[in-house]
């Protein structure tokens, strides 16, 4: 029960996180007037639609323009365009909720839709994959060397890893991604320079997959390089604090081998704390493949950020800064859940 | 309690402190520098302005490149201010510019231009002829043309250029072209027409004409001669420039507007140290502020700010900050009010639960009893024992922010009146300077990012054991 509750609580908060982001935005675009273009440009889009249809019947031009403006009118009190723009909050965070948004300016998806929907979750498991492996990777590396390193505290290893994490807190991902692209497609010409697919793509299912494979090495590559060090040091950290406490001195006193000590005294003790490392570097993990994705034309959700702002496509833009923050509230619940499983602390209070 | 003194030392005494202090000091002298001798609108005026860079040579690389091998041309541009020789010609005058250069490059330059300013005549337009003795003693007019007549009911005397000088592109012009045709026929003993050289006619200028290799260059001393004959001796013309196009350009190269990528790099020295220091420093302050506040005051004020701060920092930053930025328009202020309003909350948190444990200390417990008021407490009592720790986090924040604009800059929401290594790099790679090759474009703009924010990540290394003594060598 108690863990239930707690889950709950964790839950809400986080929702309340979606909602302040979704009123921020909404307010904003309000305020700015971008909510009554985005609608007008939806309602001339719906007559267009109307007077196509409408012209095959109706012969007579004056009918018609009369009953267009009959639809005009009714849409524009539907969409409440008549009205000042916060009589329509409610309504705008509903439509963002569902990535109803209309028609994008001149983005297209991949199958040659305009709806903003169409566009946006076409991308989305792309942008996951990428996020999501990479996170895979760094975790286990980080582990597995900051473990290592808190046991050989100055060594060489511990020092160039310290300064390798120093370092990495100063490189930006989109650079770093530059580097490697200049590296290892142009000279070495061993990976691609970007994409996801290579053109043509190939045919066979497999064959299929080695391709992305292949091409999903470099942004990956990169964005386990700029977040690795940092979290390899944490780790480190976490891990040298609790061997220091009593208990790890008893267990060694007992006789226990060593790597027992390590994996039941220590790294148990410190899994809720390194968790919780992992969900404050989440945002950053965003942030980096938002820029990772741009540097490789990885068709995901960054890269159609970065289109869209080129294009100035205003509602592409307002559904994406929904669902990255959709995206992070997700894996940080997902996270939490990790988190109290880890640490019974939590569970029996 | 350890002294200042010995806070120094240990701080100097790492290779980090010492590195990041050196650096810093380095490119707080640069800042300085560029503040004093850059105008305050440098990004309007000078680099978005594409008529300031057309006399320069386009996405040329650095000078130095020559070292690995690379044939070079040097661009010059030579400009004629006062006549050497000044020739009455019944009631005209004749003004006579010459300059002589030598040419020893194996390649022809890679365009010939040229500029007039301010030109102001009183009776009738002057005209302006440009001739070139080659080596070979050969004299070819190459361009000539009349200052635009009086506009119908315009009052003498006559201004023209002086809002933007008059410039013409030497290399692609079609009289240029009709003036050296027969002397190219003549010369190369073919029945050349002027479409077949317009284009590349400054190739034909330097050329040697030789039979073996058509794109051989004749070296020697060339002599630019420039008459400019005015029909009264108070006209006059401020300056004619002559521009020798380069295959390379300066320390750090162009970018393909032609400007000069490092007069750009400079003056992101003291935009990135101000982005990054006022940022960090605001952030700081208020965060501390509204972390002592809610750590002591306790009650209704806690929950409220800790409410708060939760939310906030809960915030994905890069999307909010692109959302935000996109609607607003690319404003620099505005991109650091936005990181200020998202970063207060992380500090916040981490020193309210300092405060909590400062709290039940006996020394704040003792400044209560001697009847302190409440901010003396705060002020006095709590806010000395956490300010190490404040100060290594203002370090800490400062690359955060720095990295934030640049990241911003680089998805295009850069603020275009103020030009910033990110901005620059960004232009770089939208071009498709890192597919074409333009490595000078792309890396420097890049390292010096890196470097900036590896000063304060370095400075901020050091000052870890100062702040945190539990930390020092076990």
């Amino acid at each position: 029960m108690s863990l239930l509750q707690t889950l709950i609580v964790r839950g809400l908060s986080l929702i309340v996180v979606l909602i302040t982001v979704l009123f921020l935005s909404v307010i904003v675009l309000g305020a700015t007037g971008y909510s009554d273009r985005l609608l007008t440009a939806t309602v001339s889009e719906e007559l267009r639609g109307l007077r196509q249809s409408l012209s095959q019947n109706i012969r007579d031009p004056t009918e018609l323009e009369q009953v267009i403006e009959d639809r005009r009118e009714q849409l524009i009190e539907f969409y409440g365009l008549d009205r000042p723009w916060y009589y329509r909050l409610p309504d705008m965070v509903f439509r963002i909720l569902t990535l109803d948004l209309g028609e994008a300016r001149t983005l297209r998806s991949f199958t040659g839709s305009n709806r903003v929907s169409d566009i946006v979750l076409e991308r989305l498991p792309n942008t996951v994959l990428l996020i999501t492996s990479a996170t895979i990777i760094t975790s286990i590396i980080g582990l597995y060397v900051g473990v290592k390193i808190a046991t050989q505290v100055g060594s060489r290893l511990e020092r160039s890893v310290s300064y390798f994490s120093a370092i990495s807190y100063a490189l930006p991902a989109w650079w770093l991604g530059i580097i490697f692209i200049i590296l290892f497609a142009f000279q070495l010409r061993i990976l691609p320079s970007s994409g996801m697919y290579s053109v043509p793509p190939p045919t066979e299912p497999f064959a299929l997959f080695l391709d992305k494979l292949v091409h999903a090495i470099l942004p990956v590559f990169t964005l386990v390089i700029v977040s690795v060090g940092s979290w390899s040091y944490a780790v480190r950290t976490m891990v040298l604090n609790i061997s220091q406490e009593d208990f790890v001195n008893v267990a060694r006193a007992k006789g226990l081998p060593e790597n027992l000590v390590m994996r039941r005294h220590i790294i148990r003790v410190a899994a809720p704390p390194i968790v919780t490392s992992l969900i404050l570097g989440l945002t950053g993990s965003l942030g980096g493949a938002i820029l990772t994705e741009t540097v490789f034309g990885w068709p995901g959700m960054g890269r159609l950020y970065y289109e869209a702002i080129l294009a100035a496509d205003e509602s592409v833009i307002v559904a994406l800064t929904f669902m990255f923050t959709l995206l992070y509230v997700i894996a940080r619940f997902i996270l939490e859940i990790l988190y109290v499983v880890l640490d019974p602390r939590v569970r029996y209070k | 309690m350890s002294t200042n003194r010995e806070n120094f030392q240990e701080f100097f005494s790492s290779t980090s402190g010492k590195l990041g202090s050196i650096l810093l000091v380095i490119f707080i002298l640069i800042s300085v520098f560029v503040v004093f001798t850059y105008p305050l609108n440098f990004g309007n005026t000078i680099w978005s302005n594409p008529s300031y860079w057309s006399d320069y040579p386009k996405s040329a690389p650095p000078t130095w490149v020559s070292i690995f091998g690379t044939e070079n041309v040097e661009h010059q541009i030579i400009d004629f201010t006062s006549p050497v020789d000044v020739i009455p010609i019944s009631n005209q005058e004749q003004r006579l510019y010459s300059y002589t250069l030598n040419y020893d490059s194996n390649i022809s330059p890679t365009f010939l231009s040229l500029s007039m300013y301010d030109v102001v005549y009183h009776d009738r337009p002057p005209t302006i002829s440009v001739s070139i003795l080659r080596p070979d003693n050969e004299e070819i007019l190459i361009y000539r043309d009349v200052i635009s007549s009086p506009r119908q009911g315009e009052e003498g005397p006559y201004v023209r250029y002086s809002d933007s000088p008059f410039r013409i592109n030497l290399s692609g012009d079609k009289s240029v072209s009709s003036n050296l045709i027969e002397f190219v026929q003549d010369k190369s003993n073919s029945q050349i027409s002027v479409n077949d050289i317009v284009g590349s006619n400054e190739k034909y200028i330097f050329s040697s004409f030789s039979s073996t290799n058509p794109q051989e260059v004749l070296h020697g001393e060339y002599q630019i001669l420039i008459k400019f004959v005015v029909n009264n001796e108070n006209d006059s013309i401020s300056k004619i420039r002559f521009v020798l196009g380069g295959s390379s350009y300066g320390l750090l190269g162009t970018d393909s507007l032609g400007r000069n990528l490092s007069v750009g790099l400079l003056f992101g020295f003291p935009i990135a140290l101000l982005i990054g220091l006022t940022t960090s420093t605001i952030t700081t302050m208020i965060g501390t502020s509204m972390g002592i506040i809610s750590g002591y005051t306790g009650g209704r004020t806690d929950t409220i700010i800790q409410r708060f701060a939760d939310t906030l920092s809960n915030i994905p930053l890069l999307p909010i900050l692109l959302f935000l930025i996109f609607i607003f328009g690319p404003q620099l202020w505005l991109v650091m009010t936005i990181l200020v309003l998202f970063g207060w909350p992380g500090l916040t948190i981490i020193i309210r639960s300092m405060v909590l444990q400062i709290n039940s200390s006996q020394s704040i417990e003792a400044a209560k009893s001697l009847g302190a008021s409440k901010w003396r407490i705060m002020y006095r009592h709590i806010f000395p024992q956490l300010a190490p720790f404040i100060f290594a986090q203002l370090v800490f924040f400062t690359p955060a922010a720095i990295l934030a604009e640049a990241s911003l800059s680089f998805l295009g929401l850069g603020d275009p009146s103020i030009p910033t290594w990110g901005q620059i790099l960004e232009n770089g790679f939208r071009t498709g300077g890192v597919y074409i090759g333009y490595w000078w474009w792309i890396l420097p703009p890049g390292l010096l990012i890196v470097i900036t924010a590896m000063i304060f990540v370095f400075i901020a290394l050091a000052l870890e054991p100062v702040v945190n003594p539990k930390l020092k060598k076990m």
